[in-house]
């Protein structure tokens, strides 16, 4: 089977996964995106989302937060703020951001007009806790 | 003749200090270690944003795209010389003294890049590609311009979709030939510290320009040691809100660049405007273009801050991981120095002893002499 190699860094972190892969399955700004091997070259932004990469028969999901995807016939780069396999996350972290990220969210919601909620800031908060208990198979609201 | 016991306290006094700057070389050891450690994790994120960053460009330039944070060489003298704007320097220092000469060498490495005047030669370290300073390599053809903040600005730049990139549209014809070639650059004047913008990290870099004069727009302390790419990507989103406004038409980045635990130098470079020429020197091509989803202008919005924010975080591991190897080279050196003070000083106190001695044997021997 055809393999196409991945490679995924963040700034803290360095390489955080490479391996030849079949195929990643990952959500751009666009929506969701199944690259193979001998894709032609694409540049795209992540948004925070557990991606799903199929590798000799297997699947595992990698958290990313966000980030930058370029893709050649040959090698996929993911440039991610942060990136997490799910043994590296942190359930119980993440309820409780979910949940400070949801308060903030629902506030903003009722006050409409609240100035004091960066509420860009919260629902991307909001988006990166539930794509990390996604990867942990948690389901939140 | 010298007092016993002031000896004695001497030597207890440089034994104390020798504890202290033993302790403090142990700590930051330590502290290095975790800072190299950072810095070495970092480089493959860097490696691999380069990487992307030659191939677009390689394909930007055939394109002829115009984006008002892309420009080829030529282009970007021409806009430079047609209208002068702000500057805007990053110095990157340390927030700690005692670390040697760390501190005063970025600081007089920030002093060279902001006064540069073309005698100096230009320190830039890296000059092949894009880690050059844009400003000092081309400073023959830039040699009239000052940063002066009495510039109105033409036109904001851009960033939103399709303000800021169309098919080049053939540059205005109205490009104005130099009118300095011969002038001098005047420092240390007000209007050129008005025309400088400073956003500094590191407590040192930010009492150093405060004390002349220098407007400071914003300064970091406190995480000069253990950068953390947040602040980078604050640092970033400043850089590019005052670079899209229009009045700052250079923005230089000055740091540490580590190369080793004995070794790291000042270096200085162009964060913005990226000049593409030197991409495409050393690319290799693609040869088909990119798809680039959902368009060329939100990707090269979200990829330029995060090329410049990798850029900013780079700059501080590396920092920080020259300030504590000059730490710790400092302190082992103080250290050592305590070491042989401590030994010139038990020898010396030795002699005072034994003359001591030797002076009341003679006095006594002398007032028995005397009695006979």
């Amino acid at each position: 089977m055809a393999t196409i190699l991945l490679e995924v860094a963040t700034p803290d972190k360095g390489e955080v996964y490479k391996n030849d892969i079949n195929m990643l399955i990952t959500r751009s700004i666009c929506g969701e995106l199944g690259i193979l091997p001998k894709h032609a070259n694409l540049l795209t932004e992540l948004i925070p989302h557990a991606m799903r990469i199929k590798e000799g028969g297997g699947e595992t999901q990698l958290f990313v937060s966000g980030g930058f995807m370029e893709v050649t016939p040959e090698k996929i780069t993911i440039l991610a703020d942060a990136a997490e396999t799910p043994d590296d996350i942190d359930v119980d972290r993440a309820k409780d951001a979910y949940k400070r990220a949801e308060e903030r969210v629902t506030a903003y919601k009722q006050s409409k007009s609240s100035e004091e909620i960066d509420i860009d800031r919260a629902e991307a908060a909001l988006a990166r806790a539930k794509a990390r208990l996604l990867v942990k198979g948690v389901h939140m609201g | 003749m010298a007092n016993l016991q002031h000896i004695r306290r001497r030597i207890k006094s440089v034994k104390n200090i020798q504890k202290i700057t033993n302790a403090m070389d142990m700590i930051a050891r330590s502290r290095f270690n975790a800072a190299r450690e950072a810095l070495l994790k970092n480089l493959p994120y860097v490696d691999k944003t380069r990487e992307i960053m030659r191939r677009v460009m390689g394909q930007m330039r055939g394109q002829e795209y115009e984006h008002p944070f892309i420009k080829t060489r030529e282009d970007l003298i021409a806009e430079q010389q047609e209208g002068a704007g702000k500057f805007l320097f990053i110095v990157i220092a340390s927030d700690k003294g005692l670390a040697g000469s760390f501190s005063s060498n970025v600081l007089k490495e920030a002093h060279d890049t902001i006064e540069y005047d073309g005698t100096s030669e230009n320190t830039s370290l890296d000059d092949d590609g894009e880690e050059e300073n844009f400003h000092k390599k081309n400073f023959d053809a830039l040699k009239g311009i000052k940063p002066t903040a009495k510039r109105t600005p033409k036109q904001q730049r851009q960033m939103t979709a399709t303000g800021g990139i169309a098919k080049a549209t053939g540059r205005s014809s109205g490009t104005k030939t130099s009118s300095g070639g011969g002038e001098v650059r005047e420092y240390h004047d007000a209007d050129y510290i008005e025309g400088i913008e400073l956003i500094t990290v590191g407590r040192k870099a930010t009492t150093h320009f405060k004390q002349r004069g220098y407007n400071i727009i914003k300064s970091y302390h406190g995480i000069s040691e253990r950068p953390q790419y947040k602040y980078a990507k604050k640092i970033t989103d400043l850089v590019m809100e005052r670079f899209a406004s229009g009045e700052i038409i250079d923005v230089t980045l000055i740091y540490t660049q580590f190369k080793s635990a004995i070794s790291c130098a000042p270096d200085d470079v162009t964060l913005l405007p990226i000049v593409t020429d030197d991409y495409v020197k050393s690319s290799a091509n693609l040869k088909e273009e990119y798809i680039y989803e959902p368009d060329v202008v939100s990707i090269l919005n979200d990829f330029l801050p995060r090329r410049i924010a990798t850029r900013i975080y780079g700059a501080m591991l590396h920092s920080a991981a020259s300030e504590l190897s000059s730490r710790m080279n400092a302190m082992s050196n103080a250290t050592d120095n305590a070491q042989e003070l401590v030994g010139r000083l038990n020898l010396f106190y030795n002699k005072v002893r034994q003359a001591g001695i030797t002076n009341e044997i003679n006095e006594i021997v002398g007032g028995a002499n005397a009695l006979e």
